[in-house]
């Protein structure tokens, strides 16, 4: 104790001149000769005389290992590192606490001047392990004092100077053995070499062979009995031994020969080792589980999972080439979501089978098959899996409806201003029409000449033109203005012609011999009577004039050609003279109808089957359409060979075909024209189950409509063609339209003051 | 007044059950629910209408049949899940307690057996029914045979899977009832038929698994306890019907020499009866071609005699094809348009004798397993492969004589490259690799399953080790119309004028190539060109020409023309030429107009495209007419099938022009 106290002593000292003399401590070069080293060159240092403190180092460092008084002696003189020192320090201060750390110095003035020891904190402290030379630079780098002698200062504001460096020195430092504990690294803190020492050494290699650091722990102490195992010689209780102890006992008797007499009976048999049972048996199937089958029939709402479709070609591992995606379609399908591809793999060609890697998404794919099969909820969807022509009406081919007229094929030009009727002539070979410049002409069908033309009147236009039926004569029905002309153009042969004068002038006489009754309140309603036309129009073929006091819009014919009907459609005519019948061989007009047609409205322009007996109402059509324009009955109509079929065209757009059989109401509603429907007409004599439609649209519609006999078909509509060759002239279309009585061919009388020929 | 009915009493709302609901009312967990449908195949329902069958508004509810969860309340399996959730907590409670060994106790004694019998007798109440549904079983239970073991699936899952896989592919080889099969990308499709079933499954190739996370192996364990049983009684109901006992004998040793189908042996069920074993003659496996006896030489000489193989001709038709007359005819159709009538597939016997007269060795690198089933199920009665591939083999001696084809698919490799054959002490002499034993026919695997699906054999030059295979296609496709079918030629399927309109398309893309390059050709590589084509033109002496004066040009034009004629489906050429043309006019001094004929032909293919494009105008002109007078909803149908038509005739279009574009390709090569 004394011993060590005596050294700490001297360390104390020694610290205090080692204060003074610099910084510079625990190297192997002494204070002196670094403060030499510092002041003058460093290449003066001697090499010899460092050599020899080196191997005085090492020697002292052998000698450490055997005795330990001295290794606290070299600690404080000439172990190395400083750092090694510290950790002591505290220690010393430990054992010495009565020591006073004051000294008593002379100040310049010669008073008393209390100097104190450096503080130094004890172990507890956090800033134990700061060093009192220290540099207090802080956290700059010490590149700033590059330009500089010193690199720092300590906590006393000395200035620490720079360590020796340079060629000199890196000479001697190879010359020399590298010191133990040298770890060529520099110490942050104070920019010298970070040198350990052996305690440290030792414990890194502690901390490095995961062992307990810290020293004096002793992880295999011998173990302490505390609680004696020894059995103690004296009994704890003094109790004497009980006679239990001695005497066998009854009841352990009695169990034991029960279990004698039950081995004997063989009711408890020796242990065996249970032998291991074998579990293949248990999935071993050994009996027909559908040795008694019964069908059963699936339950009306069980729907079996749907099989996985056969592989297509893409799937095949060499593909034709054509399977094999191109690059752009390989990228699209990289990028592609997996949910989003549509094949769940990509087409490869591995040309041969060798080269077939496994397909890495198997056990995924069929782990989705499960789940498909268990989680996935199934419905039954009928798949359609008809062809789709199938669904596509069965409509004739278009070879099959020919003919139809498809091309125009003449056009008839001459009237100035609209074209307001046509009509083609019973035998086919001539085409009246009659138009706003108020003249009638006819023309040759196919060649579209002219062949007659008669002006009727300066001012009004004629509104229709109409041909007698039957090819016995030519007689030529037009109505302008207030008047129906009848006239016979001189266009047939002679004989013709002369039978045609004979029918319009026969009535002649019958006229004049009834004379109409004068009363006079039936004056205003009487009947007009028919009178000859004037010579200019007599010149050009008109025999007769009808001079109606309304203006008569249509005029239809009887078939056997004796009476024909006319109406006068407009607002103001009274409901008893719109309709009026003209009988050919009389020369006589009446006025069938009092009052006006049940069902309201202004009289349209319907024609009745001519001279009925007693009109009855048959039926009234409910077509809803606001404005009708126009109508025809199919040719077939109240025959035997079909129902009551009418089309009706509206100026609302709507082509309206009606099967009175089926109700009153229309069977098919048509909007293919996009104006107003001005004219509809039927196929005549029910040749060809055609009907066309003309509209102001400018286009003709034509359709196939064929009736059928029996009543549980309905009447099939097809539509043909749309031709189009008017112009629109002022929103006008297409007029009038009428069908050649023979042949499938269609004219149309436009609003450009042409009319056209389709064939 | 009439009673006021609540809402959700009847319909729709009673019909059907959230899951959630059904599990509460079975009163097991979710995995134990999920078992049991798995077992019981309940699946889920979709209802009409989910807000009438839900209470609630989530959105992804399950719904199940009301009826369903009813049934499943009494199912026996039921008590059984609930004795394992009881045994559980009791296993649980005795490793609480650590007392290892009752638990152990009690998991070896007391854990409920689960036996399915019940199950698939309801489920599939006739043999037939199990027959039909029998695909995912086979497809999942060849996946397992080929897995390896695992925390879910023990390795006796595994081998059962293995035994009944064996067991089932026995016994159709035994009745040859294998039909089709095709080499896929992602593994062998197979397709049976047993007792009129069409009984399809994959087979994966055999590399090891790749597992992504997110496979539950629970669930597919569920189903494979499933299959397994399914496929058990399946197996003997077969092995059965045809008079062999089952099980068949399993010898494990051979099993664990890789012996895989030959690990089997079959024995009739009478007692008398020889056992019908797999000629598997182990005996001359090891044995040299010494052995061989003049005796079996000249029988196997007489069979490839009267099977007519010799290495030059071998698609000679078979003489047992043409034997059986009770069979069904082939009606082929003589014109293309009129309708064919299904006919059935080969019978057993044909698919008996496809493979019977000849002997196969299987080299190393060909897949052992499937040939040797296919081969096996079509008749082959002895196969030979390498020693490697495992023990069962008919020989193993590659130099066999008896040997009439070899299945190869190496690369045709020189022969310098090849390694040479270690000094072979054995008495098996080695062949060296690439080398051909004269005598017998050298195939890829492909021509096995091509000869399979074709049902009969055919030419096998096409298929010769390091031969570019002709394509393999799938035997399930069935041409439709419309479809792309890779079999017949381009010219048979394609649409009316479309090669032309395709040709045209090309050609102008390529004229104006063509132009292009012409343009960007500098003067002096253009002259050297010109010669160059005059030296490929035959007949013409284009030097002369060059150098005189326009006495030559009409002639060399002649000749070209003749020229540009008969190579004009070479472009390249077409192009040197008509340059050439060019220049020689320009020396004549005359106006180049540029190829007068090609022109005309121009216009002319304008023309048709042109026709034809009218003609489809036509068709569409016509198709809306049509349209005019269906109904809306029908009209909507119509476009809904119109529209899937159009994608799956597009497609074919697809196929087709690239198909025109490899063979244009190749020609110009």
């Amino acid at each position: 104790m004394d011993a060590r106290k005596a050294s700490k002593k001297r360390k104390a000292v020694t610290r205090d001149v080692e204060e003074e003399a610099g910084v510079f401590s625990g190297d192997e070069l002494s204070a002196e000769n670094l403060d030499g080293t510092l002041s003058d060159n460093a290449n003066d240092l001697s090499d010899s005389e460092d050599d020899d403190s080196e191997i005085e180092l090492i020697d002292d460092f052998s000698d450490e290992d055997g005795d330990e008084e001295e290794e606290e002696e070299l600690d404080s003189d000439e172990i190395p590192s400083d750092v090694d020192e510290e950790p002591k320090k505290p220690a010393v201060k430990e054992w010495k606490p009565e020591e006073p750390n004051v000294r008593i110095v002379k100040d310049a003035n010669g008073n008393e001047r209390y100097l104190y020891d450096e503080i130094h904190p004890d172990d507890n402290s956090d800033y134990s392990d700061i060093e009192e030379n220290a540099n207090t630079i802080g956290d700059i780098p010490l590149s700033f004092y590059d330009q500089y002698p010193h690199i720092g200062y300590d906590i006393n504001g000395k200035k620490i100077m720079r360590p020796a460096k340079g060629e000199a020195l890196d000479a001697l430092l190879d010359s020399i053995e590298i010191p133990k504990g040298w770890t060529g690294l520099t110490d942050p803190s104070t920019g010298k070499p970070l040198n350990l020492s052996q305690q440290e050494l030792e414990l890194l290699k502690k901390v490095q062979m995961n062992e307990i650091p810290g020293e004096g722990y002793d992880q295999y102490e011998p173990l302490v009995e505390y609680f004696t195992s020894q059995q103690e010689i004296m009994p704890l209780s003094a109790a004497p031994e009980p006679k239990r102890r001695f005497v066998p006992s009854k009841h352990e008797q009695k169990r034991v020969m029960k279990l004698v007499k039950a081995i004997r009976d063989g009711r408890i048999q020796p242990w065996k080792a249970p032998e291991d049972r074998e579990e293949v048996d248990e999935n071993l199937i050994n009996f027909d589980l559908w040795a008694d089958e019964q069908e059963r029939p699936d339950h009306i709402m069980h729907v079996p999972a749907p099989k996985l479709p056969p592989p297509g070609y893409e799937e095949s591992y060499h593909p034709p080439p054509e399977y094999i995606p191109d690059s752009k379609e390989r990228k699209a399908w990289e990028q592609a979501d997996p949910e989003d591809r549509e094949k769940e793999f990509l087409p490869n060609d591995f040309g041969s089978l060798r080269k077939v890697p496994g397909y890495e998404n198997f056990v995924q794919e069929k782990f989705e098959r499960c789940l498909d099969l268990y989680l996935a909820p199934r419905v039954r969807r009928s798949k359609l899996n008809i062809d789709p022509e199938s669904l596509l009406p069965k409509l004739p081919s278009p070879e099959e409806l020919k003919p139809f007229p498809t091309t125009c094929a003449t056009v008839f030009r001459g009237h100035k201003g609209r074209v307001r009727s046509l009509n083609v002539d019973p035998t086919g070979i001539w085409l009246a029409t009659g138009g706003d410049d108020g003249t009638v002409r006819v023309w040759e069908i196919l060649t579209g000449r002219q062949l007659w033309s008669a002006k009727l009147s300066d001012e009004d236009a004629v509104n229709v033109v109409r041909w007698r039926p039957g090819k016995d004569a030519v007689v030529l029905a037009a109505a302008c203005g207030d008047d129906i002309f009848l006239s016979v153009p001189p266009i047939a042969d002679p004989e013709i012609e002369k039978a045609s004068f004979e029918v319009l002038d026969a009535g002649w006489g019958y006229a004049a011999s009834n004379p109409t009754p004068n009363n006079p309140e039936e004056k205003k309603s009487a009947p007009p009577t028919w009178i000859r036309p004037s010579s200019t129009l007599a010149d050009v073929g008109v025999c007769a004039v009808i001079p109606l006091r309304y203006v008569p819009k249509s005029i239809s014919w009887h078939r056997r050609g004796d009476y024909f009907v006319s109406v006068c459609s407009g607002a103001s005519t009274p409901a008893s003279v719109a309709i009026s019948i003209h009988t050919l061989s009389k020369h006589l007009t009446q006025f069938p109808f009092r009052r006006r047609l049940k069902g309201g409205g202004p009289p349209s322009n319907r024609p009745l089957p001519p001279l009925q007996a007693n009109p009855l109402l048959v039926k009234i059509l409910q077509p809803g359409a606001r404005w009708i324009s126009s109508f025809d009955i199919h040719p077939t109509s109240s025959s035997a060979s079909g129902g009551d079929n009418i089309i009706i065209g509206s100026y609302d757009r709507r082509l309206l075909w009606h099967d009175l059989d089926l109700s009153p109401r229309p069977y098919k509603t048509l909007r293919y024209h996009r104006k107003a429907i001005r004219a509809v007409k039927f196929h005549p004599g029910g040749r060809y189950p055609l009907f066309a439609d003309a509209s102001d649209d400018g286009s003709l519609q034509i359709f196939h409509g064929s009736v059928t006999g029996d009543m549980l078909s309905n009447a099939s509509i097809v539509p043909l063609k749309v031709l189009k060759g008017h112009k629109v002239t002022a929103e006008l279309g297409i007029l009038d339209i009428d069908w050649h009585p023979r042949e499938a061919w269609l004219v149309s009388a436009g609003a450009d003051g042409t009319c056209r020929l389709w064939m | 007044m009439a009673k006021i009915k609540r809402k959700g009493t009847s319909g729709q709302a009673k019909n059907y059950i959230t899951r959630t609901q059904a599990v509460r009312k079975l009163q097991i967990s979710l995995p134990d629910f999920r078992r049991l449908c798995i077992f019981k195949g309940i699946y889920p329902r979709e209802p009409r209408n989910k807000k009438k069958a839900s209470k609630t508004a989530t959105p992804n509810t399950t719904f199940y049949y009301t009826k369903d969860i009813q049934y499943l309340l009494h199912e026996p399996l039921l008590n059984k899940f609930r004795d394992q959730k009881a045994l559980a907590k009791k296993i649980a409670r005795s490793l609480g307690r650590g007392e290892v060994s009752d638990a152990a106790r009690l998991e070896k004694n007391h854990a409920p057996k689960l036996t399915l019998d019940h199950v698939i007798k309801e489920r599939y109440p006739t043999f037939i029914d199990a027959l039909r549904d029998l695909d995912d079983a086979l497809s999942l239970l060849f996946l397992f045979a080929t897995l390896p073991s695992d925390k879910h699936v023990p390795p006796k899952t595994i081998a059962l899977c293995q035994r009944l896989c064996h067991e089932f592919q026995h016994y159709l080889i035994v009745t040859n009832s294998l039909r089709k099969s095709f080499l896929s990308i992602k593994g062998i499709y197979y397709q049976a038929t047993i007792q009129g079933q069409d009984i399809m499954w994959l087979v994966p190739y055999r590399f090891v698994q790749r597992v992504n996370g997110d496979v539950d192996y629970r669930i597919m364990a569920t189903f494979v306890d499933f299959y397994t049983t399914l496929l058990g009684f399946v197996n003997f109901r077969l092995y059965s019907t045809i008079g062999i006992r089952y099980p068949p004998k399993f010898d494990t040793r051979s099993d664990e020499n890789g012996a895989e189908l030959a690990a089997f042996t079959l024995e009739g069920r009478n007692v008398g009866e020889k056992p019908k074993a797999i000629e598997s003659s182990k005996t001359q496996a090891n044995g040299s071609n010494k052995e061989v006896s003049k005796e079996v030489q000249a029988k196997v000489d007489k069979v490839i005699k009267s099977a007519g193989l010799d290495q030059a001709n071998d698609e000679q038709p078979m003489d047992t094809t043409e034997e059986s007359t009770d069979a069904i005819d082939r009606f082929e159709p003589a014109a293309p348009e009129a309708d064919t009538l299904p006919q059935p597939d080969m019978s057993g016997n044909e698919a008996g004798s496809l493979f019977a007269p000849f002997v196969f060795y299987i080299s190393r690198e060909a897949p052992k397993a499937p040939l040797e089933f296919i081969l096996r199920s079509f008749g082959c009665k002895r196969i030979g492969w390498d020693v490697v591939l495992g023990d069962g083999a008919f020989t193993n001696d590659e130099t066999d004589p008896r040997i009439t084809h070899q299945i190869v698919d190496r690369p045709q490799l020189p022969a310098e490259s090849l390694p040479a054959i270690p000094a072979a002490n054995d008495s098996v002499q080695k062949v060296k690799p690439g080398t051909r034993i004269p005598g017998r026919t050298y195939v890829q695997p492909q021509w096995v399953w091509d000869c399979v699906n074709d049902g009969k054999l055919i030419r096998a030059d096409l298929y010769g080790p390091g031969a570019t295979l002709p394509p393999h296609l799938s035997p399930w496709v069935k041409p439709s119309r419309g479809g792309y079918d890779p079999r017949a030629t381009l010219a048979e399927q394609e649409e009316e004028g479309e090669a032309e309109v395709a040709e045209e398309a090309e050609e102008s893309d390529e004229e104006m190539e063509d132009e292009a390059a012409v343009e960007e050709k500098p003067v002096e590589e253009s002259e050297e060109e010109s010669v160059d084509g005059g030296m490929d033109v035959a007949g013409t002496d284009d030097d002369e020409s060059e150098e005189d004066e326009s006495d030559e040009v009409d002639e060399a034009l002649e000749g070209m023309d003749e020229d540009a004629a008969s190579e004009s489906e070479d472009d390249d050429e077409a192009v040197r030429t008509r340059h050439q043309r060019e220049l020689e006019a320009e020396a004549a001094g005359l106006p180049f107009t540029s190829n007068g004929a090609a022109d005309e032909a121009a216009k002319k293919k304008g023309s048709k495209t042109k026709k034809l494009a009218a003609k489809k105008q036509k068709e569409e002109e016509e198709l809306e007419r049509q349209k005019m007078m269906m109904s809306r909803k029908k009209r909507k149908l119509l476009e809904k099938m119109m529209h899937s038509n159009k994608k799956q005739s597009e497609e074919a279009a697809k196929l087709r022009s690239k198909r025109r574009k490899i063979e244009n390709g190749a020609e110009k090569k």
